[in-house]
């Protein structure tokens, strides 16, 4: 195949931030005013100096970098939510606390460029890291109920489930292969050679 | 550790040979069957590589037993612990536990193939949790959940991992780092 190895296993998260980035919606405060722009991937604008609007998460990176605008976080990346799910993350070991799907990428694109837009971004920071050791911890407790056959484990964001991918898909190959029916050659009086192999998976 | 004709692992597995005992004399071709002289006789005792072994074996040409790596022995002290069993020494350097199991349970009655499957089975998926853990904690992450919890044992464990392991092992190491770094990188203009 023409991709190396490590692209066919799963994304990167460079990908998964790529992902984020598209279907994000979120709220700027543009720092300046122009009438609406036209892009293949949809019109947006028009904009006025401080007045919130919403727009890709794309866009507003964009303009950020270029400090046209700031970035509104979503409600869930403050310092109260977050304290609420990690406190619920460890009240209730068996479930994961609902978060948003794409909640990694889309703090780390916030965190990374509109730190300065984000109310005690340190403590942010840290909540999550947090919340990403208690989930871990809790992946690792749901794995070990895995079996051939499935794994339930619901409330992952896509991250979580991007890391796990290519070691849980081989690792349950590995399984079903281990608890598959012997595929034996038949028993045959003449000598004709007949595989012993199974048509792999 | 598949069963796929292109699959390096599954050659590999195919290697590892199965102690047999002959029932029908073999003239003149001893030597093919591994042996040093010629005619082999009923009885003799002959290691057979496991890719020849199941059309031997199902002709009723061989008899053979359990091999090594999956006698009562081993059996017990997986069941005692299953991570402190050093696979990699059990089937050699570079050799496949998993997939060496799983060709002799083939040609294993049902029981006793149900059995050894079972041992498989119960064996990774005990291992596996452990395998993950180390994978993402080893190479130089530094977090508190690894390191106090296996301490030393961890290196033991990483050494005594089969092919099979090792391959997962590595799966999870990358993905880990990718991960890592891409939370540190950063698209935040240099000032």
């Amino acid at each position: 195949m023409a991709l190396p190895a490590n692209l066919m296993r799963s994304p990167l998260p460079a990908e998964l931030e790529f992902i984020a980035l598209q279907q994000t919606d979120i709220l700027i405060r543009p720092h300046f005013s122009m009438g609406k722009i036209r892009l293949l991937s949809g019109s947006y604008g028009p904009f006025r100096a401080t007045a919130n609007i919403e727009v890709p998460l794309w866009v507003g990176k964009y303009m950020k970098q270029q400090g046209k605008c700031s970035l509104i976080p979503p409600v869930w990346l403050s310092v109260e939510w977050l304290e609420e799910k990690l406190r619920q993350e460890i009240s209730r070991p068996e479930e994961f606390a609902p978060l948003p799907f794409r909640f990694a990428e889309i703090a780390k694109v916030f965190l990374d460029i509109a730190a300065d837009d984000v109310p005690s971004p340190e403590r942010v920071r840290s909540l999550l890291k947090d919340l990403r050791e208690v989930r871990q911890a809790k992946t690792r407790k749901g794995l070990a109920l895995l079996d051939e056959m499935e794994l339930r484990m619901t409330g992952l964001g896509s991250m979580e489930i991007n890391e796990l991918r290519p070691f849980l898909t081989r690792a349950m190959g590995v399984m079903r292969v281990l608890a598959s029916e012997p595929e034996v050659p038949a028993s045959t009086a003449d000598n004709t050679f007949v595989t012993s192999m199974d048509d792999g998976w | 550790m598949d069963a796929d004709y292109w699959s390096f692992e599954s050659c590999l597995a195919e290697q590892a040979r199965l102690p047999c005992t002959l029932k029908l004399d073999v003239e003149g071709h001893g030597h093919l069957l591994g042996a040093n002289e010629s005619d082999l006789h009923v009885g003799a005792k002959v290691s057979i590589p496991m890719w020849l072994a199941p059309t031997l074996i199902l002709n009723d040409w061989l008899d053979f037993n359990i091999p090594p790596p999956f006698m009562q022995r081993v059996k017990r002290a997986l069941n005692a612990n299953a991570r402190s069993v050093r696979l990699s020494t059990l089937v050699g350097n570079g050799g496949e536990w998993y997939g060496f199991g799983k060709l002799v349970a083939d040609v294993l009655e049902e029981s006793q193939a149900k059995e050894l499957q079972a041992v498989l089975l119960t064996t990774f998926k005990e291992r596996f949790v452990d395998l993950m853990d180390q994978a993402q904690h080893f190479g130089g992450i530094p977090s508190s959940a690894g390191a106090d919890s296996m301490g030393d044992t961890g290196a033991d464990f990483r050494e005594g991992l089969e092919m099979t392991e090792r391959e997962l092992f590595l799966l999870a190491q990358e993905s880990a780092k990718a991960v890592r770094l891409w939370y540190e990188s950063t698209d935040r203009k240099e000032h």
